[in-house]
């Protein structure tokens, strides 16, 4: 028996606060005036950010690896019984760290983006709900908790992402989200009905308990990881469900980033990372989420190049670094891959929020080929914006290149073809930030008649504190290369058991790091040539293009295709089923049924005429035959 | 009585079957083809009577007289139920001016 | 004599109604018999020792007036009577023609319905089970909407045809009662019927019930009736007629004829996984809210059918929970559409829309509701969907597929159809219109806190039915043997 560790019963407090939140804003939402709701809701992150910090310690002190807070028993059936119970350890405090704080950085910048809007306060409730339900799947002691928050996130990004419901597009986007999600979701539950049947538990402890002992290549394990793995696709937007990300930017923009940088997407990668037990039983699996991983990472890059909107460029960069991370955990490199969550959460939260303030100043406008000159007018959001560029291109020291360099090297550790495939898609997305940054901030401001300003303190100093964190970050996971401990890495691995793979010489690492900055800085200059030197700027819509161009400004088309074979045949169907099987086969059969009785009765009607003579005729014709009848017997 | 019995077994049974199936046989033609409901009431008396000779007939020639108690109860409800039969056709008569049995199907529903 | 009084009490009041014509005054009575008999029934379910009434009724015949109760009977008896008030409950401040005697009808359904799940003789069973087609026939007859008559008379002659099957399966098992023939339930179920004859007295005895819940392809009463009915008459239809079904299906088939379920479980489970996803894909182009809502219940229905006969106790339980969470669902959707309906004057979809804007309390208590239907984690359908998930996927991965599909299909429409009717501009100003009312609130609240508490802590369900867990793996048992004796064959 583990000795509790004291204090830890705290743990409750960190969802149980934003849930309080939730209930406060969400049921008073008429009472609130002003700011009211927005600081009650960022208060309440907050403290369940100080409690996660505080937790930190306690369980660094305790010299205990992980500790299970049980609430009640939730589901008792039968063999199965299923615990409403949160389990504290470093995976799950790491990312309640990154959820509450980047999450409550978040909320006090809507405080200020969203000023203003008639719905605030069922904003910020709905912001509360969101985090809550992101603290329960990275909490959870179980599969089944876990999914409570992932169907919760689900629901809490249809709501926000449809926030302004007036625009039926945006009601669009947030259903495509959901059912997107859904279909994953479809996947994971069966996965996870398959892992208790296999183990007779979906708690983590008793199934990983069990896996430790179990054979490589086991088949049902196999099929467990696919199954959680459709799951993680949806949520973490990878192909072929990755769509409804990009489209999810439909929402007001401090949306956006908690959905791209502290909850949601990063929750398929944080599942794979706590199975990661399982995982390294499936090496089918893991080859598959290395192709989705790679895959996805290169086409979203790709279709980056060539978006003029501020949030649909930040939004394929989100899906490009999940393929990343993707990679990442393909590769056995788990605790990688959360590291890369965490400073992705930095400089994503980053670049998303200072593209809100961006979309602030120009007035609603997010077309990047309008904007241009910012540099001047709005500084902090430059510089922090820059700091975000850096770091998600992978320059030293930002954090984007130590989590990124990690990768690429794992990557050059297992395949050569898989290395220069992960850094061409790195190049993609250091040409298309620069793009970005260059059509943005430089040159002279081409939307006529806009006064940009610099926004608020209340936006601005989240702005800064996530840009710190943004350049620092990736001093938590040195490599030995730079004299570091690898710290991070080496806090997670108690709990996230990464496949060892071997060292390679530093030498090479060195080599690989200046190829890639060398090519980097090729990048930067070919941007600059291009956007700063020759000032292109983007085509404007309708302008012809080349094949090749239009197929990537179209992405390539792979919304269409999806519309044309999924949702329109399915349509067809349903018209199809009701009109012709329902209503032209089904109900004729019934109505059938009851049309040959009364045609029957017609028939029948016609012996009964009254016709006296024919009675008299039937009876003794009947009389006869009963004779003859009985006589022949 | 016993003369009567005596006088009705000098006939053989065999008579009276033919007899009676031949009267039946009349008032059964009779009833089918007929559309005169008077004539069609005689002819169903018409068969109850040729029924009526053979069960007496048959009482006699084995000596048992219930059959002939039976052909007094059969008499008297068919008394009975000409009196009904004929007062429908009273009614008849003086509601259509007619006694055409196919002017009853006016009756069905 | 608890069960008496359950079972007596509603109709006694509606007779006690009839002579009273003050709307308030009848509706009032009514609601406090309702809530009576809830209260009853609550006291029933937590005392620790049973209860039954026996009387000889027709004795050279061996039918017996018997009532009782076991784990299942308790979770529909609790269903019925906790619906009923709600559905009393919506009547109040409406204008409705002949108010005495609609509340006589359902009370009338009421008492029919808690002796179809108290009876445990199959003639009074089935004696019951039409009484309570009668008051919903009236009540759909007389309240209803348009082309009531015919879709009625459908409705009333297709479940009646299923019954006679039934009767005519009653009386071949009463002849095969051994010694005094009987139709006590008890002496059905010792009864060792030759599997030849099971494959096809199964069929007898299931097409009743596959009409009542309705399986595909015997439901195509139901969309237009539930599109014509009353508010009332819907919210009984479809809170707690389908459970007649489900019910008699559990307490006739399995026990009785389990090797003719063995012989046919493959076929039923095919049928009803034809109707999840046949409802579900003619829901996602359906108009009008009620239809939309009608086919959603039955692909509900659909899974339900499916987890009942993959013969396991994972399924089973789901099956019986969900039974308490698809009525007050449904209940609590019925009622909104009605509500809409009030509101706008329509329940074609697309003459609604950005009713939020007008009403948002209505939309949040509308998305609620649907997202219960749709099985979201901590409402009670997904308690219920996953352990049938679980159990289907026991039995077959691909069955679980199929069936997880309502997962998927169900956001589709349901979505689709709360984007409609809420979100988007206004297209119409609905000068009447106006958010929920405090009576609206009593009845969707109560309903939505039952729908989010046995979510979140769905376990007082499970301890409360402990007897249905035993009753379940009693039902089981015989069964799955079988199926070991089979498989060993």
């Amino acid at each position: 028996m583990v000795e509790p560790i004291p204090n830890i019963n705290l743990a409750l407090l960190v969802p149980a606060l934003p849930l309080l939140g939730f209930l406060i804003t969400g049921l008073g939402y008429k009472r609130f005036k002003n700011n009211q709701a927005g600081i009650i809701a960022s208060t309440s992150i907050g403290l369940s950010f100080l409690v996660s910090v505080f937790l930190f310690f306690v369980l660094r002190n305790s010299g205990q690896d992980a500790a299970t807070v049980t609430l009640f028993n939730w589901i008792a059936v039968g063999n199965m019984n299923i615990p409403f119970a949160f389990l504290i350890d470093h995976l799950s405090l790491t990312m309640m760290l990154i959820i509450t704080g980047v999450g409550s950085l978040i909320h006090i910048y809507s405080i200020g983006y969203m000023h203003g809007d008639n719905r605030i306060n069922s904003f910020f409730a709905q912001m509360n709900l969101f985090t809550f339900s992101m603290l329960l799947l990275v909490m959870g002691a179980n599969y089944l908790v876990l999914f409570i928050g992932w169907e919760g996130v689900g629901l809490c990004s249809y709501l926000l992402i449809g926030f302004w419901f007036k625009n039926p597009s945006f009601n669009y986007a947030a259903r495509k989200a959901f059912i997107i999600n859904r279909i994953g979701d479809l996947g994971f539950i069966l996965g996870i009905i398959l892992l208790f049947f296999s183990f007779n538990s979906v708690s983590f402890s008793e199934v990983f308990a069990q896996a430790s002992t179990m054979q490589i290549g086991t088949p049902v394990i196999t099929a467990i990881t696919l199954l959680l793995l459709v799951g993680a696709v949806g949520k973490s937007a990878q192909i072929p469900l990755f769509t409804w990300l990009p489209d999810a930017m439909a929402g007001p923009t401090p949306v956006s980033a908690l959905i791209h940088a502290a909850t949601m997407v990063t929750a398929g990668i944080y599942m794979i990372a706590r199975s990661s037990i399982l995982y390294n039983l499936a090496p089918i699996t893991l080859n598959v989420i290395i192709v989705i991983g790679l895959s996805t990472a290169i086409l979203a890059a790709i279709i980056g190049l060539k978006q003029n909107d501020i949030k649909k460029v930040l939004a394929y960069s989100t899906v490009s670094q999940l393929g990343y991370m993707f990679l990442a955990l393909g590769l056995g490199a788990y605790s990688t891959a959360v590291f890369h969550v965490t400073t992705h959460a930095f400089f994503k939260a980053l670049l998303f929020l200072g593209a809100g303030s961006i979309i602030h100043a120009m007035g609603g406008e997010q077309d990047i080929r309008k904007m241009g000159g910012l540099r001047k007018k709005m500084p902090v959001t430059y510089w922090t914006f820059l700091a975000g560029t850096l770091a998600i291109s992978g320059i030293p020291p930002f954090s984007g290149f130590f989590s990124k360099d990690m990768i690429l090297v794992k990557a050059f550790e297992h395949n050569i073809i898989i290395y220069i495939l992960a850094l061409a898609g790195a190049l993609l997305t250091c040409f298309y930030m620069f793009r970005l940054l260059y059509l943005v901030f430089f040159r002279e401001q081409r939307l006529a008649g806009a006064h940009p300003h610099e926004s608020p303190k209340v936006m601005t100093i989240p702005l800064i504190i996530l840009g710190i964190l943004s350049v620092f970050g990736g001093f938590l996971n040195i490599p030995s290369l730079f004299g570091g401990d690898l710290s991070f890495s080496n806090f997670l691995q108690k709990n996230v058991f990464s496949k060892v793979s071997e060292e390679i010489s530093h030498s090479t690492e060195i080599g690989l790091i200046i190829l890639s900055l060398s090519l980097l800085s090729l990048i930067i200059w070919l941007a600059y040539r291009t956007f700063i030197r020759k000032a292109v700027v983007p085509a404007a819509d309708g302008v012809s293009m080349t094949p090749i161009a239009r197929l990537v400004t179209n992405k390539f088309y792979i919304d269409e295709i999806y519309t044309t074979v999924f949702e329109k045949p399915f349509g067809s169907f349903s018209n199809f089923l009701f009109k012709k099987v329902e209503t032209n086969i089904l109900n004729p059969i019934v109505d059938g049924v009851g049309e040959a009785t009364s045609v029957l009765g017609m028939l029948t009607r016609r012996l009964q005429r009254g016709n006296m003579s024919f009675y008299f005729f039937a009876m003794v014709a009947g009389i006869l035959l009963f004779i003859i009848f009985i006589l022949t017997i | 009585m016993k003369d009567i019995s005596s006088a009705i077994q000098l006939i053989p049974l065999e008579h009276y079957i033919l007899l009676c199936v031949t009267l039946f046989s009349i008032g059964l033609m009779g009833v089918l083809f007929r559309r005169n409901t008077i004539i069609i009431l005689m002819c169903i008396e018409l068969m109850f009577n040729s029924i009526n000779l053979l069960v007496a007939a048959f009482s006699a020639y084995h000596s048992d007289p219930s059959g002939q108690v039976f052909v007094f109860f059969v008499m008297i409800v068919a008394a009975a139920e000409v009196a009904v039969g004929l007062s429908i056709l009273v009614m008849m008569k003086r509601n259509v001016d007619s006694v055409d049995i196919n002017l009853l199907n006016r009756l069905k529903w | 004599m608890i069960l008496l009084a359950i079972l007596l009490i509603p109709i006694l009041t509606g007779l006690l109604l009839l002579p009273f014509r003050k709307a308030k005054l009848v509706r009032s009575i009514a609601l406090a018999s309702s809530i009576l008999n809830l209260l009853l029934t609550l006291i029933l379910a937590f005392s620790p020792e049973t209860s039954a009434f026996h009387v000889n009724w027709i004795n050279y015949m061996g039918i017996n007036f018997s009532l009782g109760y076991d784990g299942i009977s308790l979770i529909m008896l609790l269903l019925t009577n906790l619906l009923f008030p709600f559905i009393l409950l919506a009547g109040f401040g409406r204008e409705q023609r002949n108010v005495h005697l609609l509340n006589f009808l359902i009370l009338f359904a009421q008492s029919a319905l808690i002796g179809v799940f108290l009876a445990q003789n199959a003639f009074l069973f089935y004696v019951f089970w039409e009484l309570a087609l009668i008051p919903v026939y009236f009540i759909l007859l007389i309240w209803g909407g348009d082309g009531r008559k015919s879709i009625t008379f459908k409705f009333f002659i297709y479940t009646l045809t299923g019954s006679l099957f039934l009767l005519f399966g009653i009386i071949y098992l009463y002849q095969l009662t051994p010694g005094m023939h009987t139709t006590d339930f008890a002496a059905f179920n010792q009864l060792n019927i030759p599997t030849g004859t099971q494959v096809w007295l199964f069929w007898i005895l299931f097409i009743a019930f596959a009409i009542k819940m309705p399986v595909f392809p015997f439901h195509t009463w139901q969309p237009p009736t539930y599109n014509m009915a009353s508010t009332q008459g819907v919210m009984i239809l479809a809170g707690v007629m389908t459970k007649m079904g489900i019910y008699g299906a559990l307490r006739f088939l399995f026990p009785i004829v389990p090797s003719g379920v063995l012989f046919w479980q493959n076929t039923v489970i095919i049928l009803s996984l034809i109707g999840v996803v046949y409802a579900s894909i003619i829901a996602f182009r359906k108009t009008n809210l009620k239809m939309l809502i009608a086919f959603s219940s039955m692909a509900h229905i659909s899974l339900m059918v499916t987890a009942m006969f993959v013969l396991n106790t994972y399924a089973l339980q789901g099956l019986l929970f969900q039974v308490m969470s698809h009525g007050v669902t449904i209940v609590a959707l019925f009622y909104l559409t009605s509500l809409l309906k009030e509101k706008t004057g329509t329940i074609e979809l697309p003459q609604m829309g950005g009713l939020k804007l007008q009403a948002p309390n209505m939309a949040v208590l509308f998305l609620i509701v649907v997202l219960g239907s749709i099985a979201l984690p901590l409402t009670a359908g997904f308690v219920g969907e996953f352990l049938m998930i679980a159990g289907i996927f026991k039995q077959s991965a691909w069955f679980a597929a199929i069936g997880g599909l309502t997962m998927i299909f169900g956001a589709i429409y349901m979505l689709f159809a709360y984007q409609r009717a809420m979100l988007g501009d206004k297209k119409l100003v609905y000068s009447k219109l106006t958010d929920v009312h405090t009576l609206d609130y009593l009845i969707l609240i109560p309903l939505i806190v039952i729908i989010l508490g046995l979510g979140i802590y769905p376990q007082p369900l499970f301890n409360l039915m402990g007897q249905t867990i035993h009753s379940a793996e009693n039902i089981l048992k015989p069964l799955v043997e079988g199926a070991l004796i089979l498989k060993t064959n």
